[in-house]
């Protein structure tokens, strides 16, 4: 049901490496789930009903930004594979030609 | 001196506490004591705190100076809790028993931990789980799979295994779970505990790592259906921190019967070969035993049902895809070297994700992406709404829906490992009060017996919106509390 180069293309978009030996795997799992699933196809439904649980509905706060202390800060840091001073470091995101 | 560790429960170690018949310290030594006899072969810790003691011994001034004034303690004051591994506590590992979060110490405390601490209770430890809450066996997590009590070559159910398994071996009092399709009430059950999963907003999520944000509720594992309920009038209310939450005035839940809650079961559901004979024999006992106390037990139907186990895999896994989109290796959590900024990303999630996490990825990510939203995502949130419909319409004749909580009793490690669609079964009578939003109990019903072994068994009961009361009340006459 599901090709390789679609799981490819779902890697892809999940930003998640497979190796070939998972694709083969992960390939027949998903048929198994998606074999699964599909009954819901079966089910004659009203297109328009809005999936809420319970009586959850939007919910507004004052567009305000609130401070953090500096341990805050520092604990936040802290955690961060790569920081230099005050900031998070990452690799260059716009390749220079 | 020796504490009876087994048939203590929230009122008597209180009561001992403020009487003086042993101090928080003695307490909390005695379940480390357990911890350290039985968790080498249970694996129900990950971490022992190593300030529990510390925590104990601050909770004895409280209790002395309470003693001393004559005035009143809270009443979880120097009683050892154990917390799932992906509810944070700030200043702790919080890995979700995944090698993303490995070495993430939080740095903010879950609301649930607020309140408990505001409480006194001593946090004496994290519980092993399936990674980030996806499995029903704790087999998924990336340290370990953690043993049932009660039968060592048994599964002691998912994802909060680790918590039903503390609370079973006596290494915690009680313990706090999280519960998406049922990872609170199938672990609970298979290891002969009560397990809640309140109304959906009842208890804040903040500080619990995401898993199904539409699903995923914090909620207790305890020995009896009164802690279970002390528990939840701790952490339940609103929180600025989470707006799906709720409060006392949110829903008006009405009751059909006059002197007691009706029963419904629906028989529909429960014919076929899916469930082990033992399992239904204890659930008719257990209708048996309503009906002896006054009971109207009837029959009702919810024509949509079969449906929720397909629905809430395809819901879940999307809401998965998005939730776990935040681990990049950037801000926390384990980082591997790519070749660029974007390769980072694919190293580190394929190093840090174990396959169960992957395949729920990227089953989300499919039932999300363009050309499938409409056949998938959209139709399952179609028929979410019309179970739920089944259900309140059901709760116009009855009070409470009874159900075994699984289909058969733990089964044993591996035996399900390989078949990921036969694993997803198991969550068959849980997962509609998470595609509902409605109350679930779990409480133990009585045993099966494999191998020279017996092995508990779970009644579950779901109420309507916001009904936990009646919850409480028809599990603690259940269980003669």
């Amino acid at each position: 049901m599901i090709t390789p180069a679609e799981l490819k293309n779902l890697a892809k978009l999940a930003r998640i490496k497979l190796t070939e030996d998972d694709k083969k795997s992960l390939v027949k799992e998903f048929d198994s789930i998606l074999g699964y699933v599909d009954q819901l196809k079966k089910v004659e439904v009203s297109m328009d009903a809005e999936a809420r649980v319970g009586a959850v509905k939007n919910v507004m706060r004052a567009d305000v930004a609130l401070d953090s202390t500096p341990e805050e800060r520092e604990a936040l840091l802290n955690e961060a594979p790569h920081t230099e001073g005050d900031f998070i470091v990452v690799k260059k995101i716009i390749a220079q030609d | 001196m020796t504490i009876d560790l087994k048939n203590l429960t929230i009122q008597k170690a209180h009561d001992s506490l403020m009487g003086g018949d042993f101090t928080s310290v003695e307490l909390t030594q005695a379940y480390l004591d357990e911890i350290a006899k039985k968790n080498k072969d249970i694996n129900a810790y990950l971490e022992v705190f190593g300030d529990a003691l510390e925590a104990a011994k601050k909770a004895d001034v409280k209790i002395e100076e309470g003693r001393r004034k004559n005035e009143s303690v809270p009443l979880l004051t120097g009683i050892p809790i154990a917390i799932k591994d992906n509810i944070l506590i700030k200043g702790k590992i919080a890995s979700a028993a995944s090698k993303m979060l490995e070495n993430y110490h939080a740095t903010y405390n879950a609301t649930v931990i607020s309140k408990l601490g505001k409480e006194g209770a001593v946090f004496i430890g994290r519980t092993n789980m399936d990674e980030f809450a996806m499995g029903g066996s704790t087999e998924n997590s990336a340290f370990g799979v953690t043993k049932n009590p009660h039968d060592l070559s048994r599964v002691a159910g998912g994802s909060s295994g680790g918590s039903a398994a503390a609370v079973a071996m006596d290494g915690a009092l009680f313990a706090l779970g999280t519960d998406t399709g049922g990872s609170i009430r199938q672990p609970a059950s298979f290891c002969g505990q009560v397990g809640l999963k309140a109304t959906y907003g009842a208890v804040s999520r903040y500080g619990a790592i995401a898993m199904g944000s539409s699903l995923d509720q914090i909620g207790p594992i305890t020995k009896t259906v009164t802690d279970a309920e002390i528990i939840f009038n701790i952490i339940k209310g609103r929180d600025i921190h989470d707006s799906t939450t709720i409060d006392a005035t949110t829903y008006s839940p009405k009751r059909v019967g006059t002197k007691k809650p009706v029963i419904g079961v629906p028989r529909d559901f429960l014919s076929g070969d899916g469930i082990d004979k033992e399992v239904m024999a204890a659930f008719e006992a257990s209708l048996k035993s309503f009906q002896e106390k006054g009971y109207e037990v009837k029959d009702i139907s919810l024509p949509n049902i079969a449906y929720s186990l397909p629905v809430y895999y395809v819901v879940m896994p999307a809401e998965v895809s998005s939730n776990l989109a935040r681990y990049d290796g950037v801000k926390y959590g384990l980082h591997v070297e790519g070749k660029d900024v974007i390769d980072d990303y694919f190293e580190t999630r394929r190093a840090g994700f174990g396959k169960e996490v992957i395949r729920r990825i990227l089953l989300g990510t499919y039932v999300l992406s363009s050309g499938y939203h409409d056949a998938y995502y959209n139709r399952a949130n179609a028929v979410r709404a019309m179970i739920t419909q089944d259900f309140i319409k059901a709760f116009e004749s009855v009070d409470v829906i009874a159900t075994p909580t699984t289909p058969a009793p733990a089964f044993k490690i591996g035996e399900k490992a390989n078949d990921p669609v036969a694993m997803y079964l198991e969550d068959i009578f849980t997962v509609t009060a998470n595609i509902t939003g409605m109350p679930a109990l779990t409480v133990p019903c009585g045993f099966a017996e494999r191998e020279d072994k017996k092995l508990p068994l779970g009644l579950q009961l779901t109420a309507r919106h916001g009904d936990e009361k009646t919850l409480f009340e028809v599990g603690k006459e259940f269980l003669g509390e």
